[in-house]
């Protein structure tokens, strides 16, 4: 009931938390923290990760009932068979509408402590809720998802045996949902065994690529550590989506993430791009800025970009070699706000084709699920009237 | 479901419109013609296409008009209403021809102060709509009738503030007109079963004034409909809102509480009260009752002379009748001669098709938003 500012409230909420966390590590020293291979991604305290929790998650996360009209689940915009993400360039919307942004993968999100394209939440627990009760993704709302999950036999006795809840709690949906996204982890791709000393896992040219990576091409510079991001903000010139001008439907999504997200109304009469960071920081400096994304799996999860621009590694090599590209956020007055990071690379041909073998070893064996069987409803027991 | 301040505050105040109707004891000359209400005919053409127009909900594909329809007087013909997809309902829809003429709605009186507050609850209800206002506004802005549709209305630019003005607007012309009660044409079965109804069968206690309701909740010991709580895909929606209304042990009743949502009565005196209906338009609105318990109009009288059903909170005023056959088929016949011509016509329906695919805002980076 009374949806809308709900969302907005716990995102203000959250951004608060992680504007906080973020200052602390752009202060430290410029280096890089160096390429490695990935280990297990953390586990929060207050929700450790058991068996039973895990397999209640994937039911979650597969059960479209979670979502407002009960059609829509994380699984129909994070589909296991397009690389855990959506394949269009802006993400299928609830039904009705479309989404605004490309649909991330799922896959290595645990190692986030900032997600979604401008790190609006910093654990999944916190990102579940977002994704489900949002008004172009899920639509959903807290108290029928509870009231929902009290009707699936299979559910009450679930929860009750992983969180002790006499009902389900909604709260232990995220949780349950974040400890199986915990499991949805891609590391021991071709890099990361040659990371752990299997030399023959690249190839030379990748060889060559990584080298570029590292160096002429400074990838490392935002693409750094063992998860290949160092979760701050950019703004690249990554080009406007093209939806915005030729689709009506994605016309009033625009405008109705302008108001979700607080803008002005003069910023609202104006803009046509998506500001990004900006919506969380309200600094004029951060628009256009988005996070930098880890790089594993990207075999599976074109297009690529917030708003899915590209649609392969040559693409995107390209728009490095040329220093990035141009957006309504870096002309004119808001030209500083395209990172200085970049700069025309000059890569050879062969340089190229090395570069993008080494993005191709960032991903391994396909992660391939099938949809579990869910669980149906049933009606509820009659009581002894208390009253 | 967060509790709104705005829907504890129409809780008092529909609190304040119960107790000034019981202070002012209603006398029979207030039966008598709906009066028709003055309507601006721009700002309630453009609520008439709104109320018509799917795209008002969240996944686009449910209307008022799919629970309110005009042929079926504005309700929907059935024991209990639809729900947004993915449940559905527990309360019987009821009419919204003279709805404009009350004061406190919805079959508990939850809501006591305007339509527009209605409308916005409509719209915004996880089970009904499940629409987030500014997305609506957002759609409608994309929509070029709308837009001078607006603008002609006086309203400038489409927005959810004047999405929550028109539709009340367009709810005025749902007035009754044309009753042989109003009109006096009734049949002499009907003109004794008026009698009836003032005299020996108590009706006009409670069903009082030009729309034959004095706007109270009572309890008349109306059985459940097991339906409701048989059937997950209502149960859940009760249980939902229960919740959000703050039922006590909401898990564990298997009953609608009614009006006990807004007095909360620790006794639980106050459960089972229901506001009383209109009696206006009852031959397109059956099944009656909250739940849609009760068919026919026959039902209903055979209910009310068997001195109402069985629950220890009962009205006093509802015992056993002793109408004989004829006396009860007259006052049905009655209750029939309140009904008026249906609402169905071009001013109260909006007949031209609605293009619902969203038109492209051409030369859009150059448009203002
Ligand atoms: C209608 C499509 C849609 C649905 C349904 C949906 N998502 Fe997403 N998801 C997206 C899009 C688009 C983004 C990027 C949004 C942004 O950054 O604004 C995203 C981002 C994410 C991220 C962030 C990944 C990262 O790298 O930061 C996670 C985790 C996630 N979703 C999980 C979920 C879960 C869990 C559910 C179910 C509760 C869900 N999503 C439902 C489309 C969807
Ligand atoms: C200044 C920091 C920075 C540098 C340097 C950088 N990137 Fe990025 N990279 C980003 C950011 C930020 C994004 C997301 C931008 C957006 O969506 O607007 C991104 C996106 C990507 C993506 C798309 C990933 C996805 O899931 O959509 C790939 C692939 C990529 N970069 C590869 C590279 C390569 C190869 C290089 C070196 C040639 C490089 N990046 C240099 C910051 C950087
Ligand atoms: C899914 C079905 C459904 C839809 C759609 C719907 N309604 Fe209703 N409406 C109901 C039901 C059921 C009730 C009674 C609810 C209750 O008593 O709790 C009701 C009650 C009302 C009332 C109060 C009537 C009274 O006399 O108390 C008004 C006014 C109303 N609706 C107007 C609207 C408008 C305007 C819209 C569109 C914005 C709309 N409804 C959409 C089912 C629906
Ligand atoms: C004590 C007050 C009271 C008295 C006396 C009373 N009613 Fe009612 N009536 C109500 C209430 C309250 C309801 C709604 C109950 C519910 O929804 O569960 C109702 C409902 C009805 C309905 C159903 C309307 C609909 O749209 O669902 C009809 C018809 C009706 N009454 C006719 C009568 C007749 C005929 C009499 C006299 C025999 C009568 N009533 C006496 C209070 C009263």
């Amino acid at each position: 009931m009374k949806k809308g500012k709900t969302l907005s409230h716990a995102i203000v909420a959250a951004s608060l938390g992680i504007a906080g966390l973020g200052f602390g590590f752009s202060a430290a020293a410029d280096v890089n923290p160096p390429l490695a291979a990935l280990g297990m991604p953390p586990v929060p305290r207050d929700n450790p990760q058991t068996p039973e929790k895990i397999e209640l998650g994937k039911l979650l996360f597969f059960d479209s009932r979670i979502g407002g009209d009960a059609s829509v689940s994380c699984a129909d915009c994070h589909v296991p068979k397009q690389g855990w993400g959506f394949n269009d360039p802006i993400s299928r919307g609830y039904p009705g509408v479309i989404h605004w942004r490309n649909s991330q993968t799922v896959i290595n999100a645990a190692y986030l402590g900032k997600l979604f394209w401008v790190g609006a939440a910093k654990s999944l627990e916190a990102q579940a809720p977002g994704a489900a009760l949002g008004a172009v993704s899920g639509n959903g709302e807290r108290d029928m998802v509870e009231a929902r999950l009290a009707f699936i036999p299979e559910y009450v006795k679930r929860f009750n045996q992983v969180f002790g809840d006499d009902w389900p709690k909604v709260n232990n949906v995220w949780k349950a949902m974040a400890a199986f996204e915990r499991t949805l982890i891609h590391n021991d791709t071709p890099f990361d065994k040659f990371m752990r000393g299997d030399r023959s896992a690249l190839s030379e040219e990748q060889v060559r690529g990584f080298q570029l990576f590292q160096g002429k091409a400074n990838c490392v510079e935002c693409h750094n550590g063992p998860l290949l991001t160092d979760q701050k903000f950019y703004n690249l010139g990554v080009p406007r989506a093209e939806d915005w001008s030729e689709s009506g439907l994605a016309q009033i999504t625009f405008r109705y993430e302008q108001l979700a997200k607080g803008v002005t109304e003069k910023l609202y009469r104006k803009i046509k791009d998506d500001a990004g960071l900006y919506y969380r920081t309200k600094q004029k400096s951060d628009m256009g800025k988005f996070r930098t994304p880890p790089l594993r799996y990207t075999a599976y999860t074109a297009p690529f970009m917030h708003n899915g621009s590209f649609f392969d590694f040559d693409e995107i090599v390209d728009f490095y070699n040329e220093g990035g590209g141009t957006n309504e956020f870096t002309d004119g007055v808001m030209a500083k706000n395209k990172t200085k990071l970049l700069k025309k690379l000059g890569l050879t041909d062969e340089e190229k084709a090395d570069l993008v073998a080494f993005l191709e070893s960032l991903s391994g064996e396909e992660i391939k699920m099938t949809t579990p069987k869910l669980p149906p409803y049933a009606p509820l027991p009659a009581v002894v009237q208390a009253n | 479901m967060n509790r709104t301040v705005s829907s504890r505050i129409s809780w008092w105040a529909a609190l304040a419109v119960g107790v000034a109707v019981i202070a002012s004891p209603v006398v029979a000359a207030d039966f008598g013609p709906v009066p028709m209400l003055k309507v601006d005919a721009k700002k309630a053409a453009l609520g008439k296409r709104l109320f018509f127009d799917a795209r008002l909900s969240g996944d686009a594909g449910v209307s008022c008009s799919t629970c309110h329809i005009p042929e079926k007087g504005f309700g929907d013909g059935l024991a209990l209403s639809k729900a947004y997809p993915g449940s559905d309902g527990f309360r019987n829809t009821p009419t919204l021809i003279n709805t404009a003429h009350k004061a406190a709605w919805f079959h508990d009186g939850r809501l006591g102060t305007n339509l527009n507050d209605v409308t916005r609850e409509m719209i915004t209800e996880t089970y009904v709509m499940n629409m987030d206002m500014r997305l609506m506004q957002e759609r409608v802005k994309q929509d070029p009738v709308y837009v001078k549709m607006f603008k002609d209305a006086g309203y400038g630019e489409p927005s959810n503030g004047s999405v929550r003005k028109a539709i009340p607007e367009y709810l005025k012309t749902l007035t009754s007109r044309g009753s042989p009660f109003d009109a006096g044409k009734m049949s002499a079965a009907a003109q004794s079963g008026f009698e009836l109804f003032k005299g020996k069968a108590g009706c006009s206690q409670c069903h009082s004034g030009p729309r034959f309701s004095d706007d109270t909740p009572h309890n008349l010991g109306v059985p459940e409909n097991p339906e409701i709580w048989s059937n997950p895909a209502r149960h859940m929606t009760y249980v939902a809102f229960g919740m959000f209304m703050g039922i006590e042990n909401y898990m564990n009743i298997r009953r609608d509480v009614g009006a006990h949502i807004r007095t909360h009565k620790a006794d639980g005196s106050d459960i089972g009260k229901f506001m009383t209906p209109t009696l206006r338009e009852l031959t397109h609105t059956g099944p009656y009752m909250h739940n849609g318990v009760m068919k026919t109009l026959e039902d209903v009288v055979a209910f009310y002379n068997r001195g109402g059903g069985d629950d220890i909170n009962k009205d006093p005023r509802i015992k056993p009748l002793s109408l004989s056959q004829e006396e009860s088929a007259n006052l049905v016949a009655f209750l029939q001669s309140l009904s008026g011509q249906p609402l169905t016509g071009p001013e109260h329906v909006w007949k031209d098709p609605i293009n619902v695919n969203y038109a492209v805002i051409k030369d859009w980076l150059k448009q203002k938003n």
